[in-house]
């Protein structure tokens, strides 16, 4: 990173609330680092569009700031800020050719001689041999390519996009994944990305905000926030979790013992983020991926000091790549369990009598006052996720 | 199911003549469709024009009886004796539609944009007019701009009248019966057929096609200049037509608000027609007056390229 700041965003106490009483965004502080790939995720209406149309200058905030580096733009209108934007299904002038739309942002900045510019922003998309043709004759990705084009040509400070590849097909939508992450990388400009898909979060940012109900609900990198939610919105909205209620038994080192249904658990006290006391009641959390599946009358040969829990296989299904297994046991009913295919133990069936296991340091504790079910109607794509 | 599988044998039976029903009426059905507004052309658009071109070549004289001769000279002798109806009918339905479109495209554009719950009121005041009759509205622009009239009062103590006055659009201090008046008129009485196309081709504008210029470092006048107008091009050349084509035909507004120094085209039809009952010329300058309007729409259409437009 460039010690150089004039692409840092810096939001202070910023939040928007319309004339009809809707909070979309809560007071909030934020700063994005110059150069980094920045991605607000959240289910649709977490105010995470609201917050990059306020950082475009599309919407007023009702309080706080918006500094682009040093620069002080809350009252600026759009079109004296440095950034750009990639809109949602594009917003593409269909009056104009490709050529003028890439050329707009320089033509309107005084720039007369364009053509340079413009043909090598369509050689780095590579639509060269589509210049002269009307955006409504491209195909999705080619328009998304334009509309990112004609965003970057004018080298803005912070390029935001929302959700810009919302409107193309799965196969695509990695494609241009990828090809958005190699641009930012080519060109070194702050990208901040909306999106509601946490996988594509997840593979293009290097910093992730979840946002839930107009608040920031945690920020990190992809595989903190995967590893360490600090709220069960976190823990279902990325991927999947298995959380159990338990109870706090006793203090061993940087250990706490917990239990639950009966057994008990070991948590590391680093890995909680919520306050414990003997008694307490905490929510334990295991990703479906690190657990251990074995079969009960092999219990004997499970190692020493891992997490176990008993139970009966309720579903199990082949996914190719790994199994993934229902697992119905005291502490939760539906205990999912994703297993690699490398050896398949043919005894793990429906109705099966199981243990499953895993190394204390994969559990992770959360704050028991939540709902257990938070962030979980936006948890799909979990399977593509362990595949 | 019961019901179904009992149902082939008599369905089988009677296939042939079901099968042959349908594509007899499918053959026959789009004339059907297309007759009655066949009939309507014909009687009342081809038959009277086949009628008025055989008028316009004949000779003879309401007592003696007409017949066609074939004499084209009719025309020549109808554009030279009329051609300054022609221009000025040209000229006033043009300074009409600018106008219209002066008045209308702010409108319009607040219609589209900015109205929001007041929209539907605001295009229910402007079809409201409809609802009176056109000569009485006409009319009322009488009373309007009669001389004892505010209007008057209020241009005649601007200053303003001393100006039109000079620039020919008035006559000592009066505005009724001057070209001011017919024009005003016109405008007034299309000014709603402007307004309509205008707001159908603004608001199907998509409103982050303005945020998305903004965006791009456009002050809301470039927006407008490089996004809008050109977008709504269509209401723009929609407007112009349905505008300029009855205005340059009009002749209420002439014969109503004007004088005999501001007689169009239509006036001098009505006059050949009613008065005069010179049939022949009438129905030239009809002809002149179509093909020229033909004409000019065909190259204001070309020039304009809408066609190129979305």
């Amino acid at each position: 990173m460039t010690t150089d700041n004039s692409g840092d965003v810096r939001l202070t106490g910023i939040g928007k609330t319309y004339d009809n009483g809707f909070t979309a965004v809560h007071p909030m502080d934020l700063t994005v680092p110059q150069g980094s790939f920045f991605a607000l995720l959240g289910a649709s209406g977490c105010g995470k569009t609201t917050t990059l149309r306020m950082i475009a200058g599309l919407e007023e905030p009702t309080s706080g700031t918006v500094h682009l580096g040093d620069q002080d733009v809350t009252h600026l209108p759009p079109y004296k800020r440095p950034v750009n934007t990639v809109f949602q299904s594009y917003a593409l002038f269909p009056h104009l050719d490709i050529f003028e739309n890439v050329a707009f942002g320089l033509r309107r900045r005084g720039i007369k001689s364009v053509k340079k510019q413009v043909e090598d922003m369509l050689e780095l998309v590579q639509l060269q041999e589509q210049a002269r043709k009307k955006p409504h004759q491209l195909s999705g990705g080619q328009q998304q390519r334009v509309a990112v084009a004609r965003a970057l040509i004018n080298h803005p400070k912070v390029l935001l996009l929302d959700e810009p590849l919302g409107a193309l097909d799965l196969k695509l939508r990695r494609q241009m994944q990828l090809e958005l992450k190699r641009i930012q990388t080519e060109v070194g400009i702050t990208f901040v990305h909306v999106t509601h898909d946490q996988e594509e979060a997840m593979t293009m940012a290097d910093t992730v905000a979840v946002m839930n109900a107009g608040r920031v609900e945690q920020l990190g990198s992809p595989a903190d926030l995967y590893e360490n939610p600090n709220t069960t919105f976190v823990a279902n909205f990325l991927g999947t979790s298995n959380l159990i209620e338990a109870e706090v038994d006793t203090k061993n080192g940087d250990d706490i013992i917990l239990k639950a249904g009966g057994g008990k658990l070991v948590l590391p006290e680093a890995r909680c983020s919520a306050p414990t006391t003997t008694g307490g009641k905490v929510l334990v959390g295991v990703r479906p991926e690190k657990i251990s599946l074995t079969h009960a009358d092999d219990a004997g040969s499970i190692p020493e000091g891992r997490n176990r829990i008993t139970g009966k296989v309720a579903d199990a299904s082949f996914i190719g790549v790994s199994t993934q297994y229902v697992i119905d046991s005291p502490v939760c009913d539906e205990f999912a369990v994703y297993v690699q295919n490398i050896e398949r133990d043919g005894r793990l069936v429906p109705g099966a009598d199981v243990v499953l296991h895993w190394s204390p340091a994969h559990t992770f504790g959360l704050d028991a006052a939540q709902s257990l079910l938070a962030g979980t109607v936006g948890s799909a794509g979990t399977e593509e996720e362990a595949a | 199911m019961a019901t179904l599988s009992e149902a082939p044998p008599p369905l089988a039976a009677a296939e042939p003549e079901t099968k042959k029903a349908p594509r007899k009426r499918g053959k026959w059905t789009p004339y059907w469709l297309l007759l009655p507004g066949i009939l309507w052309l014909v009687v009342f658009f081809a038959l009277p024009m086949i009628y008025q071109g055989s008028t316009s070549i004949q000779t003879g004289s309401l007592e003696e009886g007409y017949k066609v001769t074939w004499h084209f000279v009719t025309y020549w002798d109808a554009l030279s004796e009329y051609w300054p109806q022609f221009l000025r009918s040209v000229f006033y339905a043009a300074a009409a539609t600018v106008l219209c479109l002066l008045l209308g495209y702010p409108l319009a554009y607040l219609i589209a944009f900015r109205a929001g719950r007041w929209r539907n009121l605001i295009m229910i005041l402007v079809i409201a007019p409809f609802f009176t009759s056109f000569l009485i509205r006409t009319l009322a622009w009488k009373t309007i701009l009669a001389d004892n009239g505010p209007v008057v009062h209020v241009l005649n103590s601007l200053h303003i009248l001393s100006v039109t006055d000079f620039l020919g659009w008035t006559a000592g201090d009066r505005v009724l019966a001057t070209p001011l008046a017919v024009v005003c008129g016109l405008t007034y009485n299309f000014l709603p057929f402007m307004i309509l196309p205008l707001y159908t081709s603004l608001e199907r504008i998509d409103g982050r096609l303005h945020e998305a210029a903004g965006d791009l470092y456009a002050k809301p006048w470039t927006t407008f200049r490089k996004v809008t107008f050109p977008l709504s091009m269509p209401g723009v050349v929609s407007g112009t037509l349905l505008t300029f084509i009855p205005a340059a035909g009009d002749y209420v507004n002439a014969e109503l608000l004007g004088s005999t120094d501001t007689r169009m085209i239509g006036n001098v039809i009505q006059t050949q027609f009613l008065r005069i009952l010179d049939y022949p010329t009438a129905a030239a300058l009809s002809f002149i007056l179509m093909a020229a309007i033909l004409a000019m729409v065909t190259i204001y259409i070309r020039r304009s390229g809408t066609e190129d437009l979305v």
